[in-house]
């Protein structure tokens, strides 16, 4: 009994749901023989790993479902240890480098090194090179994607890589370039309900398209997390109503009250207590950003007229430092105590102005 | 009756004195270009009269007693105003008005005495006052008249003294004066005070000698400026002597034992306590007022100047007799009372007699002298007391108007001007309110600077009130009524400029010494410089140690003394017992006063040591600030007393002694067997625990780091002298036995350290535990790590740095000795910057005074600022300055302020994070919003040095750092500048750190366990699937309870979780400090839960052993095959290798059936796991 986001997972690039011309595409590449490195982005939950895995499945059938996981561990030139954790099958290689915090630079030398170097035994029968799947390359150090440049073009010859991140942005461009960009967008609301209703259809349950609707539009797109969330109604209650609560993580329900606490009130006292809340999202490895996101997006419900914009210059201003930045919770309390000193001003501002 | 009495003898007086005066004026004219030998020879015959009519007196004595009681009665009200302070006041005034006119000449003669006998009494030369005194014969009408006024102050004691010397002449004529007043018939009581008043005269010669020689002295042709000069000094000193008022008693003793004159004391104090005694044995009710009222009658004694020697040739050995007998008795208890007795007892004559006339009127006229601080006293009570409420309604009101007031307008905008030299020396100065143009620490230092003072309340003393914007209303209030000048800051700096520069009494006192050494070599000169350099000598040392002269010069004071000696009648005698006492008086400073080497072969070595050695204390009692009774070095001292008492060595009393430790509120340390002395540098803990040691005759080993203390040689070398005993003194002789009293002391014990010393800190214990001998160890911080295991086994003496005041004093008598002239304040920043290490000041002031022994104020403050002393401020003191508000603020320097910053730069940032949101910033002023603003400009200049803190850290750029020191430190405390509301709490940010790093620990092996089937990165895992996996493992036991267990389970083994990730996952999914949901499952469903999952082996793709993750819940497994296991399994589907699979079927039942489920996802474990452990 798993979830359902993991049991209806589709195998194969044709059973994809969505994005069918781009799954065709991806077809057409592998049935070429050959592809390059392949550098796959888009948010999170809009199907990048089930498409890559479906790729993969294309490449060496079914052999690449068989996935073990390895624990291993590599010596730095420092004589450090490096532990990480692998997840492979006979024909590829999953690892997050960015695991080895500081050190990816050496997993990602080492690891592509050994996976590369090796042949593989059949070729005739099988593809002539392997496959190394780098998650999150978005947060690999600067170090370990200069290491990755020569290696991409030194073992071309019997090892592919395929990257997957978030964004691009914080890929340096050398590799870009290396790779074919394809980036997987989040399915349209039509399709989160249309992948809702099947799933239910195969559980034998039926949804009414307005809570289709609503959950995919409550969940962001983000099929993962609406189909966990339609799983979520489905215990609540079931059968299904219209206009049914949708259950939401509590982080979010947190964070929703941390922006309501901001606004009701602007004082020094407010404020301690909202860096505590800031600093409860953190500690539950909220990555700031989100944190960020979250706020800006409730504050500004809150905000009318040229305030708004103010506020989302403010948002953009702090994130980007929160990015430079080393401490988060500095510049999430900044950008609290900014918009409530912004925020107090405008409403005595407000309030005078009514006044006379 | 009382005033009466007051009234009549003064009405009588003038007669009987003038007699007096005028033969004595005549005298003093004819003999005033010479000595005054014959002056002496006169007064001795009145002296040997005294004698002579000793025993009639006694007589008369004791028939009237109660008379007598009556008189004793009035003098002690004009004595210790204390006790009837209201009463006097009105006496005072009534006595001021009528006695007056009639006085003059005759009673400059009784003045003379009294002041000489009162300075005597106290200790104190007053040079000022004697110089009053002697001066007025040669001096103009003028003059006298206006000692006539301060005299009738005086009144009560000086008609008494007059009386008691016109007794001493003639007894028949004295009763006629005496019984004018008609309730009393005869006053002939007074006279037997006045004999004992002079035999206590008597005993300090050195008195005596200073007072003939200021006699000699006032003969000078310089005489006026010298004058001048003295009186100044007396000022100063008075001024110093109202501080010691305050000070505690310890302080006073220790200023006592570091006198130079202990035994004059005691001499003193002895015949205090005959006079007690005798009183006693005639009186029916002997009370402390009359010893004081005795000590009063000193002052009474005619003309201490011949008496002393005649009488006390005669007395001595009654005297010490009875000096013997009441040291034991009283001493103890009465030192304190006599200390501050003589302490405030000399303040009356300088207030009386100030160097100015214009001064000296108004405070006659408003402050009685001898009243001192009772009316002030009663004054605020009244005042007070009448409608409290009112005035806490003001109160509150002026301290909001304080809080709120705001700094100086127009900073610099006025010209400081350039006054002489010490203009304002002598001049006392309060400051209240906000100035104009300067800051009150500037203003404080500008006075300062020119040898002012400036005290925080006003008092007496007070010269000016300079009062400012929003001053206080209290000081303004007390300023007018006492007669305080009060002028404005403009004044002040006029003030400055107009008033005429004067030398300072310390360099006059430098030159007067260097004066005093230059002529000491032919004594055929010594007539005219000595008696200066005796004058102002002891006036200098007045404050703290009076009598303190180098061993040269109480060589130069003796051959002084001797050669007056042989002007007065009983030469041979007096010059005789002079050695003696001489000799008696160097014998015993060696042991009380310590730090002085005491004969000049001494010094003569001391030369070549350095300071602090060569002042180290001698005794127990001259270290400083350790005086108390509770003190470290008295605890350490009775602990090491008792210390063969506690551990004689059967083994059960220790044991006892311990359990009292924890039982017992007092800890004397019995218990403990080793003593650790902790504190910072340059306290004294070495010599403290060293002179203990002599103390109780200990003989003592000590190691410090300079040996090696590492366990072996520690077991080599102290182990064996631990069960030794010493034989040191049987070989002396000193002893009969061989005596077991020997201490080891371990110095430096914090030092054990490095490769050098390993193990010694246990070893060390080891050692205390089977001690045989105490130990004393001794280490600066009591909280370090190592010393806290050792800490555990000793008794525990915390030093503490003593007290500015505390080591001034000494530093004082230091400076005196060495020859140094520094003023007061400087040696306070001296000793300020320094941050109160004795050592350190010693040090300095050695260093300094090496180029110029006349060290000013300026040149002392900048020296002292450039040798401050790095202070080690705790992050927690950091925070605390770095938002504080004020004047400290504004003395700090950019520097200074960044400066905070790297007291820890790591920690500092953080704490001011942390914390500036606790401020309340002044410059918003209250406002909300601008509070709110500063708060958001504060959080972004935290940013930015959080940017910068990014940079140094990933790119090592540690140039950076005073960068970061201004974002995060100094420009947060400039805008947040204000009140903190509460104590700075330490920063969250690092436990908040902690704690993401194990949840992202947690997340990342939750990740990685459900990696096989989620697909999902980290992130994906923590946002998305946490909270909803989590409400699919409870709703089964919440919705089925029992029955929902297995479901359960099942979910788990899908997600191939082990039963601590549901842990993790609840632990993960906690919010807002809510209860965590599983826990609020009913225990027999988490037991049912339980079980169900220990029921099955769980097998899982991962080890388990390498994450630690704890073990798999029910399976045997063993955990080092983990890893080859997962391996096998993949590759074992293919090999299909049949054989081992049976091994494994049969070592599994629930499993097949499970594994099989797992079959679409790609992992045929099954078989493999079985394998794997089956191979095992």
């Amino acid at each position: 009994m798993s979830l359902w986001v993991d049991k209806y997972r589709p195998t194969s690039l044709g059973k994809l749901d969505y994005h069918k011309d781009q799954a065709s595409q991806l077809k057409n590449l592998v049935q070429c023989g050959d592809f390059p490195h392949l550098l796959v982005y888009g948010p999170s939950g809009a199907g990048k790993k089930t498409r890559i895995m479906c790729l993969l499945r294309e490449l060496y059938g079914a052999g690449v479902e068989k996935l073990r996981i390895e624990h291993q561990t590599i010596v730095a030139p420092s004589k450090k240890k490096i532990e990480i954790n692998t997840i492979a099958s006979n024909y590829h290689l999953e690892v997050n480098p960015s695991d080895a915090g500081n050190q990816d630079r050496v997993v990602i030398q080492e690891l592509i090194k050994t996976v590369a170097q090796s042949q593989q035994i059949q070729s005739s029968t099988q593809r002539e090179f392997k496959v190394v799947l780098l998650t999150e390359v978005d947060r690999l150090t600067k170090d370990a994607q200069h290491a990755l440049r020569r290696t991409m073009e030194k073992y071309m010859a019997t090892c592919r890589l395929i990257l997957y991140s978030n964004s691009t942005s914080k890929v340096i461009g050398p590799i870009r370039s290396r790779c074919l960009a394809i980036r997987v967008p989040l399915p349209s609301t039509e399709e989160v309900c249309n992948v809702l209703t099947s799933v239910c259809k195969k559980e034998g349950l039926l949804l009414p398209p307005e809570l289709a609707k609503q959950i995919s539009e409550k969940s962001g797109r983000n099929l993962r997390k609406a189909l966990l969330m339609c799983e979520a109604c489905r215990v609540q209650q079931y059968p299904f109503s219209v206009d049914q609560d949708v259950p939401e993580t509590d982080w979010e329900a947190y964070l929703r009250e941390t922006a309501n606490a901001i606004v009701s009130q602007q004082s020094p006292q407010r404020l301690l207590e909202v860096r505590a809340r800031l600093y409860e999202l953190l500690t539950h490895c909220i990555p700031p950003d989100i944190i960020m996101k979250g706020l800006v997006r409730e504050l500004l419900n809150n905000c009318d007229g040229h305030l708004k914009t103010e506020v989302a210059h403010m948002a953009a201003y702090y994130e980007h430092r929160l990015q430079l930045g080393n401490k988060a919770i500095y510049h999430l309390e900044a950008f609290t105590a900014k918009f409530m000193a912004i925020y107090k001003k405008f409403m005595e501002d407000g309030l005078d102005a009514m006044m006379f | 009756m009382d005033i009466r009495r007051f009234f009549a003898p003064t009405a009588v007086k003038p007669v009987v004195q003038k007699q007096n005066g005028n033969h004595k004026t005549d005298e003093k004219k004819n003999n005033s270009p010479l000595s005054s030998d014959e002056e002496v020879k006169k007064r001795k015959k009145e002296t040997t009269k005294v004698k002579s009519s000793k025993m009639e007196d006694k007589r008369k004595n004791s028939e009237k007693k109660r008379k007598k009681h009556a008189v004793i009665e009035s003098d002690s009200e004009e004595e210790k105003p204390a006790r009837k302070s209201k009463k006097s006041p009105k006496e005072k005034q009534k006595t001021n008005k009528a006695e007056p006119p009639p006085k003059k000449d005759p009673v400059q003669y009784v003045s003379e005495t009294d002041s000489d006998s009162d300075n005597f009494q106290s200790l104190k030369k007053s040079s000022k006052s004697k110089q009053n005194g002697t001066t007025k014969p040669t001096k103009s009408d003028a003059d006298s008249a206006r000692r006539g006024v301060k005299e009738g102050v005086k009144s009560p004691v000086r008609t008494s003294s007059a009386q008691g010397k016109t007794k001493v002449k003639s007894p028949s004529v004295l009763a006629t004066p005496k019984s004018a007043p008609p309730p009393q018939p005869k006053h002939t009581p007074t006279s037997v005070l006045d004999y004992f008043g002079s035999t206590t005269v008597q005993r300090s010669e050195k008195k005596l000698v200073v007072s003939t020689k200021r006699k000699a002295q006032t003969l000078d042709t310089d005489e006026l400026s010298d004058e001048q000069i003295a009186q100044q000094l007396q000022l100063d000193e008075d001024m110093e002597l109202e501080k010691q008022v305050h000070e505690d008693e310890e302080f006073a003793r220790t200023l006592a034992m570091l006198d130079e004159e202990p035994l004059a004391k005691k001499a003193r104090k002895g015949s205090d306590e005959k006079q007690d005694h005798t009183a006693s044995q005639k009186k029916s009710s002997p009370s402390k007022t009359n010893r004081k009222d005795s000590m009063s009658e000193d002052v009474i004694s005619p003309s201490p100047k011949k008496d002393p020697t005649s009488v006390k040739a005669s007395s001595k050995l009654a005297m010490m007799k009875k000096k013997n007998d009441e040291k034991d008795k009283g001493a103890k208890s009465q030192t304190p009372i006599l200390a501050t007795k003589i302490k405030i007892s000399p303040k009356k004559e300088p207030l009386a007699s100030t160097s100015s006339p214009m001064k000296f009127t108004p405070k006659t006229a408003t402050t009685p002298t001898a009243l001192k601080t009772s009316p002030k006293k009663t004054e605020s009570e009244q005042s007070t007391s009448p409608n409290d409420a009112e005035k806490k309604k003001a109160n509150s009101t002026a301290y909001r108007n304080f809080l709120n007031r705001d700094g100086p307008r127009a900073l610099g905008s006025k010209e400081i001007p350039k006054g002489e030299e010490n203009c304002l020396e002598g001049c006392v100065f309060v400051v209240t309110g906000v100035l104009e143009s300067m800051e009150r620490d500037d203003a404080k230092s500008l006075i300062e600077r020119y040898g002012g003072k400036v005290t925080g309340n006003i008092s007496k003393k007070t010269t000016y009130l300079v009062q400012g914007r929003d001053s206080g209303v209290s000081k303004l209030d007390k300023a007018e009524s006492l007669g305080t000048k009060i002028i404005n800051e403009d004044d002040l700096l006029e003030l400055i400029r107009t008033k005429p520069g004067k030398k300072s009494k310390y360099e006059i006192a430098a030159e007067a010494e260097s004066k005093a050494s230059k002529t000491r070599t032919p004594p055929s000169q010594t007539s005219r410089s000595t008696p200066k350099a005796q004058k102002i000598s002891p006036s200098k040392g007045n404050s703290r140690s009076p009598h303190t002269p180098s061993p040269s010069k109480t060589g130069l004071t003796q051959g002084h003394r001797a050669r007056t000696e042989h002007g007065r009648t009983p030469p041979g005698r007096g010059s005789g017992h002079m050695a003696r006492r001489e000799l008696g008086l160097s014998s015993s400073t060696s042991p009380s006063s310590a730090p002085e080497p005491s004969s000049p072969s001494t010094t003569g070595e001391g030369a070549s040591l350095l300071w602090v050695d060569k002042y180290r204390p001698q005794s127990l009692k001259a270290v400083i600030g350790q005086q108390g009774d509770q003190s470290c070095a008295n605890k350490l001292l009775r602990w090491l007393q008792n210390w063969h008492k506690h551990h004689s060595g059967n083994a059960s009393k220790p044991a006892a002694a311990r359990f009292g430790k924890f039982g017992g509120g007092k800890d004397d340390g019995s218990g403990h067997k080793a003593a650790l002395l902790s504190g910072p540098p340059g306290v004294g803990k070495t010599t403290t625990a060293a002179l203990v040691c002599e103390e109780l005759g200990f003989s003592y080993v000590e190691m410090n780091a300079s040996c090696t203390r590492s366990k072996n040689s520690l077991k080599e070398v102290v182990a064996e002298s631990l069960n030794n005993t010493s034989i040191e003194n049987f070989y002396k002789g000193t002893s009969q036995t061989v005596s077991s009293k020997h201490v080891l002391i371990m110095d430096e014990i914090d030092g054990m350290a490095g490769n050098e010393d390993r193990g010694g800190i246990q070893e060390m214990i080891g050692l205390i535990r089977n001690s045989k001998i105490p130990i004393i160890c001794m280490c600066n911080d009591r909280n370090h790590m190592k010393i806290r295991s050792l800490a555990n086994y000793c008794f525990d003496l915390r030093f503490q740095r003593p007290r500015v005041e505390q080591i001034k004093g000494a530093m004082m008598s230091l400076a005196f000795k060495e020859g140094i002239k520094i003023p007061p304040p400087a040696l306070n920043e001296i000793i300020l910057a320094s941050n109160q290490d004795v050592r350190q000041v010693i040090h300095n002031l050695s260093m300094w005074s090496a180029k110029d022994k006349v060290m000013t104020y300026d040149q002392c403050k900048s020296d002292a600022a450039s040798a401050r002393k790095d202070m080690k401020m705790g992050p927690f003191d950091v925070c605390r300055k770095v938002f504080i508000s004020g004047e400290e603020k504004s003395q700090m320097s950019l520097i200074d302020k960044s400066d905070l910053f790297f007291h820890d730069y790591s920690l500092a940032p953080l704490f001011v994070q942390e914390n500036y949101v606790h401020v309340r910033p002044a410059a918003a002023g209250g406002d909300l919003k601008s509070h709110l603003v500063l708060l958001s400009k504060t959080a972004d200049s935290i940013c930015d040095g959080d940017l910068v803190d990014k940079r140094i850290r990933s790119g090592q750029n540690w140039s950076l750092l005073p960068t970061q020191a201004m974002y995060a430190s100094v420009i947060p405390g400039e805008l947040m500048r204000g009140y903190m509301s509460q104590f700075p709490t330490f920063p969250s940010w690092l436990g908040k750190y902690s704690s993401t790093n194990k949840h992202s620990r947690i997340v990342q092996d939750l990740a990685s366990h459900m990696g096989l089937k989620t697909l999902s990165s980290r992130q994906a895992v923590n946002l998305d699937y946490l909270y909803y996996l989590r409400q699919s493992l409870l709703a089964p036991l919440q919705q089925h309870g029992a029955e929902g267990a297995s479901q359960t389970v099942q979910l788990l083994d899908d997600y191939q979780l082990v039963k601590e990730d549901v842990d993790s996952i609840m632990e993960i999914s906690m919010w807002g400090g809510q209860p965590d949901p599983y826990s609020k499952l009913d225990s027999k469903v988490k037991a049912a839960f339980t079980r169900a999952y220990n029921k099955e082996v769980h097998l899982t793709p991962y080890s388990l052993q390498v994450v630690k993750k704890g073990r798999r819940g029910g399976g045997g497994e063993s955990e080092q095959g983990g890893e080859d296991v997962e391996k096998e399994t993949q590759e074992s589907e293919d090999e299909a290798d049949g054989l081992k699979a049976d091994a494994m079927i049969k070592q599994k039942k629930a499993k097949p059936t499970k594994e099989s489920k797992k079959e679409d996802s790609g992992k045929g474990k099954g078989k493999g796991k079985g394998k794997g452990k089956a191979k095992k």
